[in-house]
Parts: structure tokens; sequence; C-alpha cells
């Protein structure tokens, strides 16, 4: 469905992605794992043109790109194609709930604004926030504004959801209630590509784990093979560190 | 020492028809600077080297240089100027010296006011935070739309305070158009003080005046903003003051 090859991006003289190919297929959850600075939010931002590539193609159902110099047409078809949860949520501040989902369907897709908000509360109820249509970003707790990020990006039935952290800007407590709910939209077949240090989450959901350091990609393969028998010494290394984190007592 | 009560009552009669010419600058300055303000703002923030130099040239020129020097160079300048290319370039016998002064308050309060607001609009801008610029396109709006839609709004309910004080400002600076012989507040006071040299009781009373006007704008900005930044209101703060009250 997705496929990605040769990305290469870099922030003068940093070169963050060195030739990163990617490929993802309906109904996949692409877990991308790898120390901080190795270039997986690059990644991520570049699939939906966030972030401008300095090379690489783009194969994506019926539409063939090269990431350097896409046209907009290009770039707005790629993105009604994809939907993005963010790190730091993003939401709009000055809608609500409601209206942060409503936007996307209304402004970008012309959806009528009735069909619009019987959808956007669909999407709301389905992350749990079916009391919290008419709340401000500024009266939810993180874990509830990122739970409305996920709602806006699947109320505009994307091909394909990525997520960049989204748990990192999380307290502890609230963490559970949104890998819940990427659980379920897993379980009900979302095709997702997934930046994330929650390990045991990674294990379970992932149908393909690929970790990257330096900007290129070390190993990929299924999530018992990456967590149990990594080929690749570095991989180790990453695994017995953030694996051995959990066991801090303090 | 002794005040003319009398006469300062008459004043403040007299300088009460002053107010709509005051207003009158404020209002068409705020109305005509707050686009010209914003085209600025985006030519700053925008990648054309040539735009952003000169924008920034002008507004520290307008900056750097005190309204009475303005007011006194354009004064001198503009109706001489322009009576000669009337009657020197286009050939035509209108008598620019004719012209209702106010025209040339405006002109000045409007490059000023351009100006300090290009710069409010530019710091109000940059206080929206860029991912919900990312966000819009993530779900498929253009930049036009996210700025419309979503960074527009907040970037004005941030700029409210910054808006009302350079209309106070500029409701202040009004009173330098009496150098222009435009007939507002301070103008009407001066000629009535000038009479019987009861200079002392007329500028008492105007000063009353601006107070109760400025009184007037910051009230009213202070309900816009009330209103206006009902979004970044905490449902605890709310509650809390529901508890309290």
């Amino acid at each position: 469905m997705l496929k990605v090859e040769n990305i290469k991006k870099s922030f003068g003289d940093n070169q963050v992605l060195q030739g990163v190919d990617i490929e993802v297929n309906k109904g996949d959850i692409v877990v991308i794992l790898g120390p901080s600075g190795s270039g997986k939010t690059t990644l991520l931002r570049c699939l939906n043109f966030l972030e401008k590539a300095d090379q690489g193609t783009m194969t994506f159902d019926d539409i063939n790109t090269r990431l350097h110099g896409a046209s907009k047409q290009v770039i707005a078809k790629v993105r009604k194609k994809t939907a993005f949860v963010f790190q730091n949520y993003n939401l709009f501040q000055n809608k609500t709930a409601l209206q942060n989902v409503m936007e996307g369907l209304v402004i970008a897709r012309k959806v009528p604004k009735a069909e619009a908000k019987e959808r956007a509360k669909k999407a709301l109820d389905k992350v749990g926030l079916a009391d919290r249509y008419d709340y401000y970003p500024s009266q939810l707790s993180g874990g509830q504004q990122q739970r409305v990020g996920i709602a806006r990006a699947i109320a505009v039935n994307p091909d394909v959801l990525i997520f960049d952290e989204p748990t990192s800007a999380l307290d502890p407590e609230l963490i559970g209630e949104v890998l819940a709910v990427m659980k379920k939209l897993a379980n009900e077949g979302a095709t997702m590509i997934i930046v994330t240090h929650e390990m045991t989450f990674a294990q379970e959901v992932a149908s393909k784990v690929v970790f990257m350091d330096g900007g290129v990609i070390v190993e990929q393969g299924s999530a018992k093979q990456i967590f149990t028998a990594p080929k690749e010494e570095r991989t180790a290394q990453f695994l017995r560190r953030v694996l051995k984190d959990y066991d801090y007592v303090i | 020492m002794n005040l003319d009560l009398q006469f300062m009552a008459e004043t403040f009669i007299d300088v009460l028809h002053g107010i709509p010419v005051t207003f009158q600058i404020v209002i068409v300055t705020l109305l005509v600077s707050a686009p010209l303000g914003f085209l600025m703002t985006v030519t700053k923030l925008g990648d054309g080297r040539i735009g952003r130099r000169a924008a920034a040239a002008y507004v520290s020129f307008v900056r750097g240089t005190p309204v009475v020097l303005q007011i006194l160079f354009l004064y001198s300048l503009l109706p001489t100027l322009l009576n000669y290319l009337i009657k020197e370039v286009c050939g035509l016998s209108y008598n620019i010296f004719t012209v209702n002064p106010i025209l040339y308050a405006y002109v000045v309060f409007i490059l000023n006011t351009t100006a300090v607001l290009s710069e409010v609009f530019r710091s109000a801008l940059l206080t929206v935070n860029k991912g919900q610029m990312e966000a819009a396109l993530s779900i498929g709006m253009n930049r036009f739309q996210a700025y419309v839609r979503i960074i527009i709004p907040q970037a004005l309910t941030a700029a409210l305070p910054n808006i009302c004080n350079t209309t106070v400002n500029l409701l202040k600076s009004t009173s330098l158009a009496f150098m222009m012989t435009v007939k507002d507040v301070t103008a009407i006071a001066k000629i009535d003080a000038s009479f019987g040299y009861n200079y002392l009781e007329a500028y008492l009373v105007i000063f009353f005046i601006y107070i109760l006007l400025c009184s007037l704008v910051q009230g009213v900005f202070h309900l816009t903003e009330r209103a206006a930044a009902a979004y970044k209101k905490p449902a605890s703060v709310r509650n809390a003051r529901r508890v309290f009250s």
C-alpha cells in the first residue's frame, strides 16, 4: 500500500536520514524503535510532507512521487490519505474537542456539517470522550487531549495513521488510557505507523518492528524476532538498556 | 487662585463637540492601519528579503522620530507638494489649501499606527505554536485555511492588550492634531481659553475628558478580551469560581 524508498534528509551538516526504505501493507502495525536522534520522528514527518525530504520516492496506492519537489496537489492527496498524531497533541486551542475533530472533515474534506458532527461524535465516543464534546483543550488532561488528537486523526478515515511518540509528553498514570485506545484501533484493523518508547505495548501490537539508529534502519522483523532474537548487536544493546529501565526501583 | 467655574462648564459643553472629531481620527486610522499593518507583518515574516528590509526600515524610521516632528514636517511638506503636483504636473486648478486638514491628520496617524500594529501583529502571530499549523496541514487543510481558522483567531486574542495600548496611545496623540488646525477636543479648549486667558481651566477640563475617553476605550477592550479568551479558561478555575460565589 505505502512504500517509501531511499529517504535522505539533513539539517545543515547533520544527516538525520541516510537512505531509509519502509514498506507498509494494509492492516500493518509498524512500530519504529530507536534511541533519540536516530531519525524516527523525521522519518514520520517526511511521510506526511511536514518535513521536505532531500531525496527519496513514495508509492502510495496510485500515487507515485518523488519526496523532494512533490507538487502541491500530490502533497494534498497524500495528506488526505494519512493522519498524524503528535507528541504534543497540537490541538487547536481555540476550538472545543468536537470542533477540533470536525475541522478536518468540514474544512479540508467539505463534509456537510451535520454529517461531520455525527462522525466527530462517533470518533470521540470511540476514544472514550463522549462526555467531553464541548471542552476546550485547556480544560482537558494530557491523556484526554491526546485522545482528542487520536479522534481528530481517525475521524477523517485515513488509510494510514501515523503516531509520533503519542505518550512521551504524558504523566505515567495517563499513558495507559492512550495506549488502550491505540490497541483498540489496532484490533479493528487500522493501518498504523508508530514511534514509541513503550516497549511492552510495542511487543503486544506490532506486526512489524523497525529498529533505527544513526539515520539508518539497523534491523527489522516481527516483534517476536526483534525482541527475543535480535540479529544485530546494536539492537540487542538498545533493547537491554530500555527494558532494564523498567526494573528501576527508587 | 480662583478657577472660573462658569467658564469651565461652558468649555466642557464646547469640547464635547470635539469628541466626534477625535473619535473619527481614531477610528479611520485604525480601520486603515489594521489591514496595512497586517500586510506589513506578512511581509516581515515572509521570504522576500527586500520586503523584510523595507518594512524594518519603515518601522524604525517611524518609531525613531517624534510624532510632533512628523506632524510639523508633513504639514509643511504635503500641502505644498500636492499643490505643485496638481497645478504644475496635472495642470488642474483645484485649490489644495482649502482641503479639510483632518486628512493630513489621518496621514500622520495612519503612518504611525501601521508601523506599531505591524509589530503588535508580528509578536502575536509568534505566540501561537507552530504545531497547530502542522496539525491543520496534517488533516488536509491548506495554509490559508489554517491561518484564518486556527492561527489568526488565537493571535488576535493574544494581541488584544497591545491593540488596546495602541488605541489609547493613538487617542492621546490625536490631541496633537490641533497643530494641523483640526478642531478636535484640544483645539476647541485652546480656542476657548485664548479669549480670556483661562488656559488652566480649559486644560483641566480636557484632562478630565481624555481620562474619560481612554477609560471608555480600555473598558471596551477589557470586555472584548474576556469574551475572546473564553477558551483559555481551565475548567478548574470556572468551577472554583462557582464554588466561591
